[in-house]
Protein backbone atom coordinates (compact mmCIF):
# COMPACT_ATOMS: atom_id res chain seq x y z
CA UNK A 1 0.00 0.00 0.00
CA UNK A 2 1.43 3.43 -1.03
CA UNK A 3 1.78 5.45 2.15
CA UNK A 4 0.38 8.74 2.88
CA UNK A 5 2.75 11.38 2.74
CA UNK A 6 2.38 14.31 5.39
CA UNK A 7 4.86 17.08 4.83
CA UNK A 8 4.77 19.78 7.78
CA UNK A 9 6.19 23.27 6.81
CA UNK A 10 9.21 24.67 8.75
CA UNK A 11 8.89 27.90 7.37
CA UNK A 12 9.25 30.78 9.89
CA UNK A 13 6.19 32.01 9.82
CA UNK A 14 4.31 28.44 10.23
CA UNK A 15 7.07 27.29 12.75
CA UNK A 16 6.68 30.43 15.21
CA UNK A 17 2.50 29.81 14.95
CA UNK A 18 2.45 26.33 15.73
CA UNK A 19 4.62 24.58 13.14
CA UNK A 20 6.88 23.64 16.19
CA UNK A 21 4.63 21.20 18.22
CA UNK A 22 3.88 19.42 14.81
CA UNK A 23 7.00 18.02 14.33
CA UNK A 24 6.40 16.09 17.61
CA UNK A 25 3.16 14.50 15.79
CA UNK A 26 4.84 11.18 15.60
CA UNK A 27 4.28 10.63 19.47
CA UNK A 28 0.56 11.31 19.21
CA UNK A 29 0.55 8.70 16.46
CA UNK A 30 -1.43 4.89 16.78
CA UNK A 31 1.09 2.45 15.23
CA UNK A 32 -1.32 1.73 13.03
CA UNK A 33 -1.70 5.28 11.81
CA UNK A 34 2.71 5.52 11.91
CA UNK A 35 2.43 2.40 9.33
CA UNK A 36 1.04 4.07 6.99
CA UNK A 37 2.16 7.19 6.71
CA UNK A 38 5.68 9.21 5.78
CA UNK A 39 5.83 12.46 7.90
CA UNK A 40 8.67 14.84 6.20
CA UNK A 41 9.58 18.27 7.58
CA UNK A 42 9.48 20.81 4.10
CA UNK A 43 11.58 24.28 3.94
CA UNK A 44 8.54 26.86 3.31
CA UNK A 45 5.88 25.45 0.87
CA UNK A 46 4.94 29.15 0.41
CA UNK A 47 1.42 28.89 1.48
CA UNK A 48 1.82 32.01 3.52
CA UNK A 49 2.46 34.34 1.04
CA UNK A 50 -0.88 33.37 -1.23
CA UNK A 51 -2.96 33.00 2.14
CA UNK A 52 -6.41 34.86 2.18
CA UNK A 53 -7.58 36.40 5.24
CA UNK A 54 -9.35 33.10 6.57
CA UNK A 55 -6.57 30.88 5.99
CA UNK A 56 -3.92 31.05 8.59
CA UNK A 57 -0.22 29.48 9.05
CA UNK A 58 0.75 26.68 10.01
CA UNK A 59 0.71 24.83 7.15
CA UNK A 60 0.68 20.96 6.64
CA UNK A 61 -0.07 19.03 3.54
CA UNK A 62 -1.64 15.57 3.51
CA UNK A 63 -0.40 13.67 0.24
CA UNK A 64 -1.72 16.85 -1.90
CA UNK A 65 -4.57 18.40 -0.03
CA UNK A 66 -3.42 21.53 2.27
CA UNK A 67 -4.58 21.71 5.77
CA UNK A 68 -4.15 25.52 7.00
CA UNK A 69 -3.99 26.67 11.34
CA UNK A 70 -2.92 23.10 11.22
CA UNK A 71 -2.84 21.25 15.10
CA UNK A 72 -1.84 17.56 15.54
CA UNK A 73 -5.50 16.69 16.92
CA UNK A 74 -6.74 18.22 12.95
CA UNK A 75 -4.17 16.33 11.50
CA UNK A 76 -5.40 12.76 13.59
CA UNK A 77 -8.86 13.77 12.49
CA UNK A 78 -7.92 14.02 9.59
CA UNK A 79 -6.25 10.55 8.95
CA UNK A 80 -9.18 8.97 11.11
CA UNK A 81 -11.54 9.19 8.03
CA UNK A 82 -9.41 7.85 5.66
CA UNK B 1 4.66 18.25 27.06
CA UNK B 2 4.06 21.65 25.10
CA UNK B 3 4.71 24.65 26.60
CA UNK B 4 2.40 26.45 23.77
CA UNK B 5 -0.74 26.94 22.78
CA UNK B 6 -3.34 28.74 21.05
CA UNK B 7 -2.61 31.29 23.64
CA UNK B 8 0.45 31.88 22.45
CA UNK B 9 -0.15 31.52 18.46
CA UNK B 10 -2.57 34.42 19.35
CA UNK B 11 -0.24 36.40 21.08
CA UNK B 12 2.47 36.10 18.32
CA UNK B 13 -0.14 37.08 15.88
CA UNK B 14 -1.05 40.46 17.46
CA UNK B 15 2.87 41.64 17.90
CA UNK B 16 4.16 40.08 14.00
CA UNK B 17 0.44 42.22 12.92
CA UNK B 18 1.55 45.24 14.49
CA UNK B 19 5.73 44.62 13.55
CA UNK B 20 4.37 44.06 9.68
CA UNK B 21 2.39 47.41 9.63
CA UNK B 22 5.28 49.25 10.99
CA UNK B 23 7.89 47.99 8.52
CA UNK B 24 4.84 48.77 5.99
CA UNK B 25 4.30 52.69 7.34
CA UNK B 26 1.24 52.04 7.68
CA UNK B 27 0.96 51.74 11.79
CA UNK B 28 -0.90 54.24 12.43
CA UNK B 29 -3.55 54.53 9.21
CA UNK B 30 -4.48 50.61 9.68
CA UNK B 31 -3.88 49.79 13.62
CA UNK B 32 -7.71 49.96 14.56
CA UNK B 33 -8.23 47.41 11.86
CA UNK B 34 -5.85 44.87 13.87
CA UNK B 35 -8.65 43.52 16.14
CA UNK B 36 -10.96 42.33 12.71
CA UNK B 37 -8.69 41.26 10.57
CA UNK B 38 -7.24 38.85 13.12
CA UNK B 39 -11.10 37.69 14.44
CA UNK B 40 -12.89 38.41 11.15
CA UNK B 41 -17.16 38.17 11.26
CA UNK B 42 -16.89 34.29 10.56
CA UNK B 43 -14.16 32.94 13.09
CA UNK B 44 -14.87 30.33 16.01
CA UNK B 45 -15.08 32.70 18.99
CA UNK B 46 -12.61 31.53 21.97
CA UNK B 47 -15.20 33.51 24.29
CA UNK B 48 -18.99 34.46 24.12
CA UNK B 49 -18.48 36.22 20.88
CA UNK B 50 -16.17 37.60 18.22
CA UNK B 51 -16.94 41.42 19.57
CA UNK B 52 -15.16 40.14 23.04
CA UNK B 53 -12.56 38.50 21.08
CA UNK B 54 -11.76 41.55 19.32
CA UNK B 55 -11.68 43.91 22.66
CA UNK B 56 -9.15 41.18 24.05
CA UNK B 57 -7.04 41.40 20.42
CA UNK B 58 -7.63 45.22 20.98
CA UNK B 59 -5.51 45.38 24.49
CA UNK B 60 -3.11 42.97 23.52
CA UNK B 61 -1.57 45.14 20.96
CA UNK B 62 -1.77 48.13 23.80
CA UNK B 63 0.66 45.67 25.34
CA UNK B 64 2.49 44.91 22.65
CA UNK B 65 2.20 48.72 21.77
CA UNK B 66 4.26 48.81 25.14
CA UNK B 67 1.77 49.96 27.58
CA UNK B 68 0.23 48.75 30.22
CA UNK B 69 -3.57 48.49 31.01
CA UNK B 70 -4.43 49.80 34.49
CA UNK B 71 -5.91 52.69 33.06
CA UNK B 72 -9.02 51.20 32.49
CA UNK B 73 -10.97 54.70 31.23
CA UNK B 74 -8.13 55.38 28.96
CA UNK B 75 -8.10 51.99 27.35
CA UNK B 76 -12.22 52.23 27.11
CA UNK B 77 -11.77 55.65 25.25
CA UNK B 78 -8.62 55.72 23.32
CA UNK B 79 -8.46 54.05 19.75
CA UNK B 80 -5.60 52.21 18.86
CA UNK B 81 -4.14 54.77 16.40
CA UNK B 82 -4.30 56.85 19.94
CA UNK B 83 -1.12 54.89 21.52
CA UNK B 84 1.09 54.80 17.98
CA UNK B 85 2.62 57.99 18.36
CA UNK B 86 2.70 57.67 22.15
CA UNK B 87 5.06 54.82 21.95
CA UNK B 88 7.00 56.05 18.98
CA UNK B 89 7.95 59.05 21.10
CA UNK B 90 8.47 57.38 24.28
CA UNK B 91 11.88 57.83 25.97
CA UNK B 92 12.38 54.75 27.88
CA UNK B 93 9.90 51.48 28.21
CA UNK B 94 8.35 50.81 31.58
CA UNK B 95 10.28 49.82 34.36
CA UNK B 96 6.42 47.72 35.58
CA UNK B 97 6.87 45.25 32.34
CA UNK B 98 3.86 43.17 33.11
CA UNK B 99 -0.04 43.98 32.74
CA UNK B 100 -2.94 42.43 32.77
CA UNK B 101 -6.08 42.26 30.44
CA UNK B 102 -9.08 42.52 32.96
CA UNK B 103 -11.29 41.14 30.29
CA UNK B 104 -9.18 38.12 29.83
CA UNK B 105 -8.89 37.77 33.30
CA UNK B 106 -13.09 38.10 34.18
CA UNK B 107 -13.37 33.95 32.20
CA UNK B 108 -10.92 32.74 35.48
CA UNK B 109 -12.47 31.62 38.82
CA UNK B 110 -13.15 34.60 40.98
CA UNK B 111 -13.82 32.53 44.19
CA UNK B 112 -11.56 29.83 45.23
CA UNK B 113 -13.86 27.70 47.07
CA UNK B 114 -16.64 25.85 45.46
CA UNK B 115 -19.15 23.21 46.68
CA UNK B 116 -19.08 20.01 44.75
CA UNK B 117 -21.70 17.30 43.59
CA UNK B 118 -20.37 15.78 46.63
CA UNK B 119 -21.98 17.92 49.04
CA UNK B 120 -25.19 15.75 50.79
CA UNK B 121 -27.28 18.67 52.28
CA UNK B 122 -26.29 17.45 55.52
CA UNK B 123 -28.45 18.72 58.57
CA UNK B 124 -25.80 20.23 60.06
CA UNK B 125 -24.49 22.43 58.29
CA UNK B 126 -21.11 23.32 59.42
CA UNK B 127 -20.09 25.35 56.03
CA UNK B 128 -23.47 27.81 56.83
CA UNK B 129 -22.58 27.76 60.66
CA UNK B 130 -18.61 29.00 60.03
CA UNK B 131 -18.64 31.00 57.27
CA UNK B 132 -17.78 34.49 58.64
CA UNK B 133 -19.49 36.63 56.22
CA UNK B 134 -22.70 34.51 55.85
CA UNK B 135 -22.08 33.52 51.64
CA UNK B 136 -23.44 30.30 52.26
CA UNK B 137 -26.65 28.97 51.56
CA UNK B 138 -27.93 25.85 50.71
CA UNK B 139 -30.81 24.71 48.31
CA UNK B 140 -32.66 21.60 47.91
CA UNK B 141 -29.63 19.97 46.86
CA UNK B 142 -26.99 21.39 48.21
CA UNK B 143 -24.75 24.53 49.41
CA UNK B 144 -23.71 26.98 47.12
CA UNK B 145 -20.68 30.02 47.70
CA UNK B 146 -21.63 33.75 46.71
CA UNK B 147 -18.90 34.76 45.18
CA UNK B 148 -19.58 38.27 46.03
CA UNK B 149 -19.60 37.64 49.85
CA UNK B 150 -16.74 35.04 49.98
CA UNK B 151 -13.42 36.71 51.69
CA UNK B 152 -11.47 33.22 50.33
CA UNK B 153 -10.82 32.23 54.25
CA UNK B 154 -11.19 28.29 53.77
CA UNK B 155 -12.99 27.94 56.89
CA UNK B 156 -15.75 26.02 55.30
CA UNK B 157 -13.17 23.21 53.21
CA UNK B 158 -11.84 22.49 57.16
CA UNK B 159 -15.01 22.06 58.09
CA UNK B 160 -16.96 19.59 55.41
CA UNK B 161 -17.07 16.54 57.05
CA UNK B 162 -17.57 14.90 53.16
CA UNK B 163 -14.62 17.07 51.80
CA UNK B 164 -17.23 18.40 49.34
CA UNK B 165 -15.81 22.07 49.20
CA UNK B 166 -12.98 22.23 46.78
CA UNK B 167 -9.93 24.68 46.50
CA UNK B 168 -9.64 25.91 42.71
CA UNK B 169 -6.66 28.15 42.50
CA UNK B 170 -5.95 30.72 40.15
CA UNK B 171 -3.49 29.84 37.97
CA UNK B 172 -1.23 33.23 37.94
CA UNK B 173 -1.60 33.29 41.70
CA UNK B 174 -0.59 29.59 42.07
CA UNK B 175 2.71 29.68 39.58
CA UNK B 176 3.85 32.58 41.26
CA UNK B 177 6.58 31.71 43.58
CA UNK B 178 6.55 34.42 45.67
CA UNK B 179 3.29 35.61 45.96
CA UNK B 180 3.39 38.87 44.61
CA UNK B 181 0.20 38.27 42.75
CA UNK B 182 -3.59 39.00 44.10
CA UNK B 183 -7.08 40.37 43.83
CA UNK B 184 -7.19 44.01 44.75
CA UNK B 185 -10.78 45.47 46.53
CA UNK B 186 -12.53 45.31 43.33
CA UNK B 187 -11.10 41.55 42.06
CA UNK B 188 -8.88 42.85 39.47
CA UNK B 189 -5.37 40.98 39.85
CA UNK B 190 -2.43 43.02 40.55
CA UNK B 191 1.17 42.70 40.88
CA UNK B 192 3.03 43.58 43.77
CA UNK B 193 6.60 44.94 42.34
CA UNK B 194 8.08 45.27 45.64
CA UNK B 195 7.74 40.94 45.74
CA UNK B 196 7.78 40.30 42.20
CA UNK B 197 10.64 38.75 40.82
CA UNK B 198 9.80 38.79 36.69
CA UNK B 199 10.15 35.29 36.22
CA UNK B 200 7.36 35.32 34.18
CA UNK B 201 6.02 31.99 35.43
CA UNK B 202 2.35 33.82 35.13
CA UNK B 203 2.00 34.52 31.94
CA UNK B 204 2.43 30.75 30.94
CA UNK B 205 0.49 29.74 33.62
CA UNK B 206 -2.79 32.01 32.67
CA UNK B 207 -4.75 29.52 30.00
CA UNK B 208 -6.54 32.78 29.08
CA UNK B 209 -3.57 35.06 27.92
CA UNK B 210 -4.35 37.52 30.27
CA UNK B 211 -1.45 38.36 31.77
CA UNK B 212 1.09 40.37 29.10
CA UNK B 213 4.41 41.82 28.77
CA UNK B 214 4.84 45.92 27.73
CA UNK B 215 6.41 44.80 24.71
CA UNK B 216 10.04 46.88 23.55
CA UNK B 217 8.99 45.71 19.17
CA UNK B 218 8.53 49.33 18.32
CA UNK B 219 11.61 50.72 19.95
CA UNK B 220 13.46 48.01 18.44
CA UNK B 221 11.88 48.58 14.73
CA UNK B 222 12.60 51.73 15.37
CA UNK B 223 16.53 51.41 15.46
CA UNK B 224 15.76 48.89 12.86
CA UNK B 225 14.46 50.83 10.18
CA UNK B 226 16.66 54.26 11.55
CA UNK B 227 19.58 55.85 10.13
CA UNK B 228 21.38 54.05 13.34
CA UNK B 229 23.30 51.00 13.68
CA UNK B 230 21.70 47.95 15.81
CA UNK B 231 23.35 45.14 17.39
CA UNK B 232 21.79 41.79 18.13
CA UNK B 233 23.21 39.98 21.71
CA UNK B 234 21.52 36.59 20.99
CA UNK B 235 21.54 34.52 24.32
CA UNK B 236 22.98 31.19 23.99
CA UNK B 237 19.15 29.94 24.04
CA UNK B 238 18.94 30.56 20.91
CA UNK B 239 20.07 27.80 19.01
CA UNK B 240 17.60 25.23 20.23
CA UNK B 241 14.87 27.46 19.33
CA UNK B 242 14.47 27.76 15.22
CA UNK B 243 14.66 24.59 12.59
CA UNK B 244 17.63 26.58 11.00
CA UNK B 245 21.07 26.89 11.63
CA UNK B 246 23.36 29.95 13.53
CA UNK B 247 24.59 30.89 10.46
CA UNK B 248 21.22 31.07 8.51
CA UNK B 249 19.92 32.64 11.81
CA UNK B 250 22.88 35.64 11.78
CA UNK B 251 21.99 35.99 8.30
CA UNK B 252 18.19 36.19 8.83
CA UNK B 253 19.11 39.28 11.75
CA UNK B 254 21.03 41.29 9.46
CA UNK B 255 18.08 40.95 6.63
CA UNK B 256 15.86 42.20 9.56
CA UNK B 257 17.65 44.72 9.99
CA UNK B 258 20.46 44.07 12.54
CA UNK B 259 23.95 45.39 11.71
CA UNK B 260 26.36 43.45 14.23
CA UNK B 261 24.96 39.94 15.73
CA UNK B 262 26.94 38.76 18.74
CA UNK B 263 26.90 35.61 20.50
CA UNK B 264 25.81 36.05 24.40
CA UNK B 265 27.78 32.68 25.01
CA UNK B 266 31.24 34.67 25.05
CA UNK B 267 29.74 36.62 27.44
CA UNK B 268 28.96 32.92 29.28
CA UNK B 269 32.37 31.96 29.43
CA UNK B 270 33.42 35.47 31.40
CA UNK B 271 30.77 34.50 34.06
CA UNK B 272 32.18 31.35 34.22
CA UNK B 273 35.61 32.22 34.39
CA UNK B 274 34.88 34.75 37.09
CA UNK B 275 32.53 32.30 39.25
CA UNK B 276 35.41 29.90 39.20
CA UNK B 277 37.98 32.16 40.20
CA UNK B 278 35.58 33.57 43.07
CA UNK B 279 34.48 30.43 44.11
CA UNK B 280 38.20 29.43 45.01
CA UNK B 281 38.86 32.29 46.71
CA UNK B 282 35.70 32.23 48.96
CA UNK B 283 36.54 28.62 49.54
CA UNK B 284 40.01 29.62 50.81
CA UNK B 285 38.48 32.30 52.99
CA UNK B 286 36.03 29.73 54.63
CA UNK B 287 32.46 30.80 53.43
CA UNK B 288 32.07 26.99 52.70
CA UNK B 289 29.60 27.74 49.23
CA UNK B 290 28.98 30.20 46.55
CA UNK B 291 25.44 30.47 44.16
CA UNK B 292 25.64 31.14 40.69
CA UNK B 293 24.65 34.48 39.48
CA UNK B 294 23.38 34.54 36.34
CA UNK B 295 19.56 33.91 36.40
CA UNK B 296 18.33 37.40 37.61
CA UNK B 297 14.75 36.28 38.74
CA UNK B 298 16.63 34.20 41.18
CA UNK B 299 19.08 37.16 42.29
CA UNK B 300 15.80 39.15 42.46
CA UNK B 301 14.21 36.59 44.93
CA UNK B 302 17.35 36.19 46.91
CA UNK B 303 17.12 40.06 46.99
CA UNK B 304 13.42 40.21 47.94
CA UNK B 305 12.62 37.24 49.60
CA UNK B 306 15.76 35.42 51.10
CA UNK B 307 18.27 37.72 52.15
CA UNK B 308 20.18 35.37 54.53
CA UNK B 309 21.74 33.95 50.91
CA UNK B 310 22.54 37.27 49.81
CA UNK B 311 26.10 37.10 50.96
CA UNK B 312 26.32 33.98 49.55
CA UNK B 313 25.42 34.95 45.88
CA UNK B 314 28.77 35.33 43.30
CA UNK B 315 29.15 38.79 42.69
CA UNK B 316 29.91 38.01 38.57
CA UNK B 317 27.96 39.68 36.34
CA UNK B 318 25.89 38.14 33.89
CA UNK B 319 26.81 37.13 30.49
CA UNK B 320 24.29 39.44 29.61
CA UNK B 321 26.05 42.30 31.19
CA UNK B 322 29.69 41.58 30.18
CA UNK B 323 29.26 40.98 26.29
CA UNK B 324 27.12 44.25 26.35
CA UNK B 325 29.65 46.20 27.66
CA UNK B 326 32.05 44.71 25.06
CA UNK B 327 29.93 45.48 22.12
CA UNK B 328 29.28 49.04 23.51
CA UNK B 329 33.33 49.77 23.47
CA UNK B 330 33.79 48.04 19.84
CA UNK B 331 30.57 49.69 18.59
CA UNK B 332 29.38 52.48 21.07
CA UNK B 333 26.93 54.27 18.30
CA UNK B 334 24.88 50.87 18.12
CA UNK B 335 21.60 50.46 19.68
CA UNK B 336 22.02 47.02 21.55
CA UNK B 337 19.12 44.67 21.59
CA UNK B 338 19.37 41.24 23.73
CA UNK B 339 17.13 38.62 22.24
CA UNK B 340 16.84 35.71 24.66
CA UNK B 341 13.96 33.34 26.30
CA UNK B 342 13.78 35.44 29.58
CA UNK B 343 11.39 37.77 31.46
CA UNK B 344 13.48 38.91 33.86
CA UNK B 345 16.12 40.15 31.86
CA UNK B 346 13.85 42.79 30.13
CA UNK B 347 14.32 44.27 34.01
CA UNK B 348 17.62 43.69 34.08
CA UNK B 349 17.91 45.16 30.95
CA UNK B 350 16.11 48.35 31.96
CA UNK B 351 18.73 48.83 34.81
CA UNK B 352 22.06 48.22 33.53
CA UNK B 353 23.43 51.11 30.75
CA UNK B 354 24.72 48.87 28.14
CA UNK B 355 21.58 47.24 27.08
CA UNK B 356 19.01 49.10 25.59
CA UNK B 357 16.26 46.72 24.89
CA UNK B 358 15.56 43.35 25.43
CA UNK B 359 13.06 40.89 23.09
CA UNK B 360 11.96 37.53 23.46
CA UNK B 361 12.54 34.68 21.34
CA UNK B 362 8.39 34.87 20.67
CA UNK B 363 9.24 38.65 19.87
CA UNK B 364 11.62 38.12 17.25
CA UNK B 365 9.63 35.19 15.77
CA UNK B 366 7.11 37.98 15.39
CA UNK B 367 9.58 39.87 13.67
CA UNK B 368 10.64 37.88 11.25
CA UNK B 369 7.05 37.13 10.08
CA UNK B 370 6.30 40.65 10.02
CA UNK B 371 9.20 41.43 7.65
CA UNK B 372 8.10 38.22 5.27
CA UNK B 373 11.33 36.21 5.99
CA UNK B 374 11.97 32.43 5.81
CA UNK B 375 15.41 32.85 7.74
CA UNK B 376 16.25 29.00 6.28
CA UNK B 377 16.41 30.66 2.80
CA UNK B 378 18.34 33.74 4.81
CA UNK B 379 22.12 34.65 3.21
CA UNK B 380 24.71 32.72 5.95
CA UNK B 381 26.53 34.88 8.25
CA UNK B 382 28.80 34.71 10.73
CA UNK B 383 28.64 36.20 13.84
CA UNK B 384 30.90 39.42 14.96
CA UNK B 385 33.35 39.54 17.74
CA UNK B 386 34.67 35.85 17.22
CA UNK B 387 32.85 32.46 18.77
CA UNK B 388 32.05 31.25 22.21
CA UNK B 389 33.56 28.02 23.89
CA UNK B 390 31.29 24.69 23.83
CA UNK B 391 30.59 25.10 27.43
CA UNK B 392 29.65 28.90 27.37
CA UNK B 393 26.85 27.32 24.79
CA UNK B 394 25.58 24.76 26.92
CA UNK B 395 24.59 27.43 29.54
CA UNK B 396 20.81 27.76 29.37
CA UNK B 397 20.20 24.21 30.45
CA UNK B 398 19.65 22.89 34.09
CA UNK B 399 23.27 22.13 34.81
CA UNK B 400 25.00 24.13 32.66
CA UNK B 401 26.56 26.29 34.38
CA UNK B 402 27.52 24.45 36.88
CA UNK B 403 29.48 22.44 34.45
CA UNK B 404 30.96 25.16 32.94
CA UNK B 405 32.61 26.30 36.24
CA UNK B 406 33.37 22.65 37.02
CA UNK B 407 35.13 22.07 33.23
CA UNK B 408 37.54 25.53 35.00
CA UNK B 409 38.32 23.64 37.80
CA UNK B 410 39.58 21.19 36.61
CA UNK B 411 41.54 22.34 33.98
CA UNK B 412 43.22 24.17 37.49
CA UNK B 413 43.77 20.63 38.47
CA UNK B 414 41.16 21.03 41.43
CA UNK B 415 38.13 19.14 40.49
CA UNK B 416 37.26 17.73 43.55
CA UNK B 417 37.15 20.64 45.59
CA UNK B 418 33.69 21.52 43.90
CA UNK B 419 30.04 19.47 44.58
CA UNK B 420 27.62 21.21 42.82
CA UNK B 421 24.10 20.96 43.76
CA UNK B 422 20.69 22.62 41.92
CA UNK B 423 17.89 24.06 41.97
CA UNK B 424 16.05 22.85 38.74
CA UNK B 425 12.80 25.60 38.73
CA UNK B 426 11.57 28.22 41.42
CA UNK B 427 8.84 27.63 43.39
CA UNK B 428 7.42 28.36 46.44
CA UNK B 429 9.44 26.15 48.14
CA UNK B 430 12.89 27.73 46.86
CA UNK B 431 13.11 30.45 49.18
CA UNK B 432 12.86 28.36 52.20
CA UNK B 433 15.49 26.05 50.73
CA UNK B 434 17.96 28.72 50.19
CA UNK B 435 17.40 30.04 53.45
CA UNK B 436 18.49 26.58 55.15
CA UNK B 437 21.56 26.89 52.93
CA UNK B 438 22.41 29.43 54.04
CA UNK B 439 22.27 28.22 57.40
CA UNK B 440 25.36 26.07 56.67
CA UNK B 441 22.81 23.16 55.55
CA UNK B 442 23.52 23.07 52.07
CA UNK B 443 24.30 20.00 50.22
CA UNK B 444 26.87 20.88 48.08
CA UNK B 445 29.54 24.43 47.73
CA UNK B 446 28.09 25.59 44.36
CA UNK B 447 24.94 26.16 44.16
CA UNK B 448 23.20 26.56 40.86
CA UNK B 449 19.56 28.04 40.50
CA UNK B 450 17.62 28.75 37.30
CA UNK B 451 14.61 29.96 37.70
CA UNK B 452 13.02 27.99 34.86
CA UNK B 453 12.71 24.32 35.21
CA UNK B 454 14.88 22.64 32.81
CA UNK B 455 17.03 25.98 31.88
CA UNK B 456 16.67 29.35 30.04
CA UNK B 457 15.86 27.33 27.34
CA UNK B 458 12.38 26.48 29.28
CA UNK B 459 11.74 30.43 29.82
CA UNK B 460 8.74 32.03 29.49
CA UNK B 461 9.93 33.91 26.20
CA UNK B 462 10.85 30.73 23.89
CA UNK B 463 8.80 29.11 20.90
CA UNK B 464 10.47 25.68 20.48
CA UNK B 465 9.16 23.07 22.85
CA UNK B 466 11.89 21.62 25.80
CA UNK B 467 12.33 18.21 24.09
CA UNK B 468 13.17 19.71 20.35
CA UNK B 469 15.35 22.43 21.97
CA UNK B 470 17.05 20.34 23.92
CA UNK B 471 18.20 18.12 21.12
CA UNK B 472 18.76 20.96 19.09
CA UNK B 473 20.80 22.99 21.78
CA UNK B 474 22.82 20.01 21.84
CA UNK B 475 23.74 19.87 18.04
CA UNK B 476 25.02 23.03 18.19
CA UNK B 477 27.41 22.38 21.07
CA UNK B 478 28.89 19.05 19.69
CA UNK B 479 29.37 20.38 16.41
CA UNK B 480 31.96 23.09 17.65
CA UNK B 481 30.97 25.53 14.96
CA UNK B 482 33.98 27.73 14.66
CA UNK B 483 35.90 26.46 17.61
Amino acid sequence: MKKTRITICTGTACYVLGGANLLELEDFLSDEMKSRIEITGSACLGMCKAASNDSKPPYVKIDDEVIHSATIQKIIAYLSER
Amino acid sequence: MFVDNRMTYLKREVMAAVASLFFDNKLKEEINRIPTKIIPRNSVSHRCCVEKDREIIKQRVIASLGFGLEDEKLVDESLLSDFVDKALDRDSPDKQILSFIDEACKACVRVNYYVTEVCRNCVAKPCITNCPKGAISSDEKRAHIDGSKCVNCGLCLKMCPYHAIVFVPVPCEEACPVGAISKNASGKEEIDYSKCIHCGKCIRACPFGAVVEKSQIIEVLKSLTGSGKTTALVAPAIAGQFPFSMKQLSGGLRELGFDYVVEVALGVDITAQTEAEEFIERMASGDGMMGTSCCPAYVEAVKKHAQKFEKYVSHAKTPMSYIAAITREKFPQAVNVFIGPCIAKRHEGLDDDNVDYVITFEELGALFIAKGLDVSSCTESDFDLGYATCEGRNFPVSGGVAAAVTKILEEKGRRTEITPAYINGFNKKSISLLNIYATGKSPGNLIEVMSCEGGCICGPGVVANPKFAANKLKEFVDSKEHL
